[in-house]
């Protein structure tokens, strides 16, 4: 095991962390397949409205790779098929069947077994998985595309953990599943050379309650948000221009494809966090594209509902999880002007400057979902210089990316930003570098295609 | 709820809209945002955001300045009160100082946000807070007998030619306070020129004030006991018990401001640092090259760290992070040269005796070009990621 050295990144500790203990809650009336969280896909319906599908039944795919399928995570019938404007798919809604004693009826395909999988093609397996629903799991810098089966990736990152800072906790992901987890690694053997297994430094210990699990991890990553995130580890890592499109995993997601592959079943289990500020819920399991009110409960505040407070989205309580969600959020909305607000000694505020006296405790603090200030011109300041994970120059790039001198952006290294949304939280004139940088990330992949 | 928050709200529609004032609206918001913090909810990626904002990022820049303003109101009268043969007790300098400075700082602080209330009302943006620190800064670095028309002038060319006409704060590349200055420095050389400093001494007969840095020793004499005997010793110096500008005159109260601002990370320490090494640097090289004993070529680094406006530009001037480099090893060159190009013109220039205001206006003028140097490094050591 080697510790990757991270020095930059979110290091207030926050109220709020899900308890290690798990629940389950009974089953939803509906579930869901959204397509607003998977990035760039261009969905292509294969049912329509009141269509019975069963479990691991192809709700849609993607127009530009007809075989990689989106399979429905539960039998029953397609209630609604959401669209946004322009037509957009949002979500296709499934109403549960009840009738057959919640036993979900599944749609059988090809199994693979453990010795197998050598003499298998890298081709079979694909193929499988992207029958299965699963092949959209493997993620492909630098835009973090759905992954290219053509290519070979120069290593597969595996992350035990998820894109907020209080996603499940890989103890109670993988739990019981290490086997599954084991054989896991070993398919991605037939992908690439190099795989990466990344952990929080404060994961060791409770992983290592885990049968056999610490073997697979190769490296070590500081234990502040967002040092797990593949796209870091990737940028630490990577000596070559080559291994720019290396491709990523989450851990639970490599369970699912190992049971898929094993059992022929389209696994729906999904562990689940759902965090507030002050509040320590379990950690709860579900079905995959659950409702976002089950999870939630009912809120009578103007309270934001995310799926990750830095680079998730907002969610509305009537919506479904989407299927790379893993967290709900809930930030409470602080809505009022002080009273000479901005020159308040702030013991409780949370800030990654030094202005604030809270900065000198430690004790956790609450985020709420309010700018604290307006939107100005950048004044170079540097803040978001001084927290990027990745070394980016988001003041310099963004004015780059303002003036349509894409080129300059991309040699300042605009694709190694992993939208972690950093520098926009950091930023004291409140000005949206993210999302400057994430539509900059997305017009470059728009070009290219 | 606050009476002063519904009488905003109330008058609110008169500001807004096709309201009566609506053209004032800038003044409007930049009173209502500046008495009731606004809090917006978030719409973009990250939910949450820090609560660190301009506003308070200018307002700790003029909390540094509080021991700089009120030793410089102090000293101002302590000065008037030599000048006139009195010695003042600490309150009676202080309200005699009062009466000049704070003429002078409201003179900046109404022409200067006049101007920025006018372009923002134009150009439909709303009032930056740059302008809070701008419209002390100017009036510290002027002398306390300046006219107070001056300062209207000053400050109006430093508005609005050397920030507005860019842009507005943020696209300005040279400090505006600085601009004003360097404005009224070439444009009125005689009240800016050192000699007659002091205020009320213009009053009086016999009374010639003059700053350390225009001191020259007599043949045969060091430097620094000409500057001893003129009253200008180290500690007077570094204390600040001497004439000169307004807020330069005090090393501790600068030191004092300038350790604020490293503390709450709001100025860059390597620009501070950066410039007091290579004042240090190029003072002790002059001072080691022989002959130039009677000049400030031998005055040596701690005479020229205390005397002069050098602390004061480099922890307040220099450090505003829109005319200074983005870049980290930017800052330190920047930092540095700054120091070395002051001591340059105080020693080798015989039209000026202060070489801070030029050399850090010089150095803002290069300060892309070191970023552009600097990002064209690092870009060459990433991994290319097209």
């Amino acid at each position: 095991m080697e510790n990757i050295d991270i020095s930059k990144g979110f290091k207030v500790i926050l109220t709020g962390m899900p308890d290690l203990s798990v629940i389950q809650i009974p089953e939803p009336e509906t579930i869901a397949v959204s397509a607003l969280d998977i990035p760039y896909i261009r969905p292509k319906l294969l049912v329509k409205e009141n269509d019975p599908v069963k479990t691991g039944t192809p709700l849609f795919c993607d127009k530009r790779n007809k075989s990689i399928h989106y399979v429905s995570p539960g039998t029953g019938i397609v209630k609604q098929i959401i669209f946004g404007q322009r037509r957009r798919l949002v979500e296709v809604v499934i109403a549960l069947d009840k009738i057959q004693d919640k036993k979900d009826d599944f749609i059988q395909f090809e199994t693979l077994s453990r010795d197998d999988l050598d003499t298998v093609p890298k081709s079979k397996i694909t193929k499988m998985l992207q029958e299965g629903g699963l092949w959209q799991c493997f993620r492909q810098f630098p835009s973090k595309d759905t992954a290219d089966e053509n290519h070979e990736p120069p290593m597969i990152i595996v992350s035990l953990n998820g894109n907020d800072l209080f996603s499940p906790h890989p103890h109670a992901v993988l739990e019981n599943e290490t086997t599954f987890f084991e054989f896991g690694i070993s398919v991605l053997k037939q992908f690439s050379k190099r795989i990466i297994v990344t952990s929080r430094q404060d994961n060791l210990s409770s992983l290592n309650r885990l049968n056999g699990l610490n073997k697979h991890i190769t490296h070590i990553v500081p234990d502040f948000y967002p040092a797990w995130d593949p796209g870091v580890v990737l940028y630490k890592l990577k000596t070559t221009r080559e291994e720019n499109r290396s491709w990523c995993i989450s851990a639970e997601h490599l369970v699912l494809m190992a049971k898929l592959l094993l059992t022929g079943r389209y696994p729906v289990k999904r562990v689940v966090t759902v965090t507030r500020s002050n509040d320590k819920k379990p950690h709860i399991i579900t079905r995959q594209g659950a409702p976002v009110k089950d999870l939630a409960g009912s809120l009578d505040d103007n309270s934001l509902i995310t799926t990750g407070r830095f680079n998730g989205r907002s969610v509305e309580s009537g919506s479904h999880m989407g299927f790379f969600e893993n967290t709900l959020t809930i930030i409470s909305d602080n809505q009022k002007e002080e009273l000479f607000g901005f020159i308040k000694p702030g013991l409780t505020k949370p800030t990654a400057s030094k202005t604030f006296l809270s900065c000198l405790t430690k004790t956790p603090k609450n985020l709420d979902c309010n700018t604290h200030g307006e939107e100005r011109a950048c004044i170079n300041c540097g803040y978001c210089v001084n927290i990027c994970p990745v070394d980016l120059m988001p003041n310099f790039i963004i004015k780059a990316l303002l003036s349509d001198d894409i080129e300059d952006a991309l040699n300042y290294g605009l694709l190694d930003c992993c939208r972690c949304g950093l520098c926009s939280y950091a930023c004291p004139s409140k000005i949206e570098l993210t999302r400057i940088l994430s539509h900059g990330i997305d017009a470059h992949y728009k070009d290219k295609e | 709820m606050n009476p002063l928050k519904k009488l905003l709200d109330s008058s609110e529609k008169y500001f807004t809209g096709s309201g009566k004032f609506n053209r004032l609206k800038p003044l409007f918001d930049a009173t209502k945002t500046f008495l009731f913090f606004p809090s917006p909810k978030t719409s973009h990626i990250p939910f949450v955001r820090d609560s660190l904002d301009l506003k308070r990022f200018m307002s700790f820049v003029i909390i540094s300045l509080l021991p700089v303003l009120i030793f410089g109101i102090y000293n101002t009268g302590l000065q008037a009160g030599y000048a006139l043969g009195e010695s003042y007790t600490f309150l009676q300098a202080f309200f005699s100082g009062s009466r000049y400075v704070i003429p002078i700082i409201l003179v900046s602080y109404s022409v200067g946000f006049f101007w920025e209330v006018l372009f923002a009302a134009i150009q439909k943006h709303k009032i930056s807070e740059g302008f809070l620190v701008t419209g002390l800064l100017f009036p510290l670095t002027l002398p306390a007998t300046i006219p107070l028309w001056q300062v209207a002038v000053g400050i109006s060319f430093g508005v609005v030619i050397g920030k507005e006409v860019f842009g507005g704060t943020g696209r300005n590349f040279l400090n505006p306070a600085l601009t004003g200055r360097a404005f009224l420095f070439f444009s009125y050389p005689v009240s800016m020129s050192g000699e007659v400093w002091v205020a009320a001494a213009s009053s009086v007969d016999g009374v010639s004030g003059a700053t350390a840095l225009s001191i020259l020793a007599p043949e045969g004499e060091k430097i620094t006991s000409a500057l001893s005997n003129s009253g200008f010793s180290l500690s007077n110096l570094f204390l600040g018990f001497v004439p000169g500008s307004i807020g330069e005159t005090s090393a501790l109260c600068c030191i004092l401001g300038a350790l604020f601002l490293i503390i709450t990370k709001i100025a860059n320490f390597r620009i501070i640092i950066g410039g007091i090494a290579g004042l240090i640097v190029t003072s002790i090289i002059f001072y080691l090259i022989p002959g130039g004993s009677d000049s400030w070529m031998n005055a040596g680094p701690l005479f020229h760290l205390c005397a002069g406006g050098f602390l004061f530009g480099i922890s307040f001037m220099a450090t505003d992070p829109v005319s200074a480099p983005g870049t980290n090893p930017g800052r330190w060159i920047f930092g540095f040269l700054i120091g070395f190009f002051t001591v340059i013109i105080r020693v080798a220039n015989p039209a000026f005796v202060e070489g801070t205001m030029l050399a850090i206006l010089f150095m803002n003028v290069f300060a892309p070009m070191l970023d552009h140097i600097v990002i064209k490094y690092n870009v060459s050591r990433r991994i290319p990621n097209v």
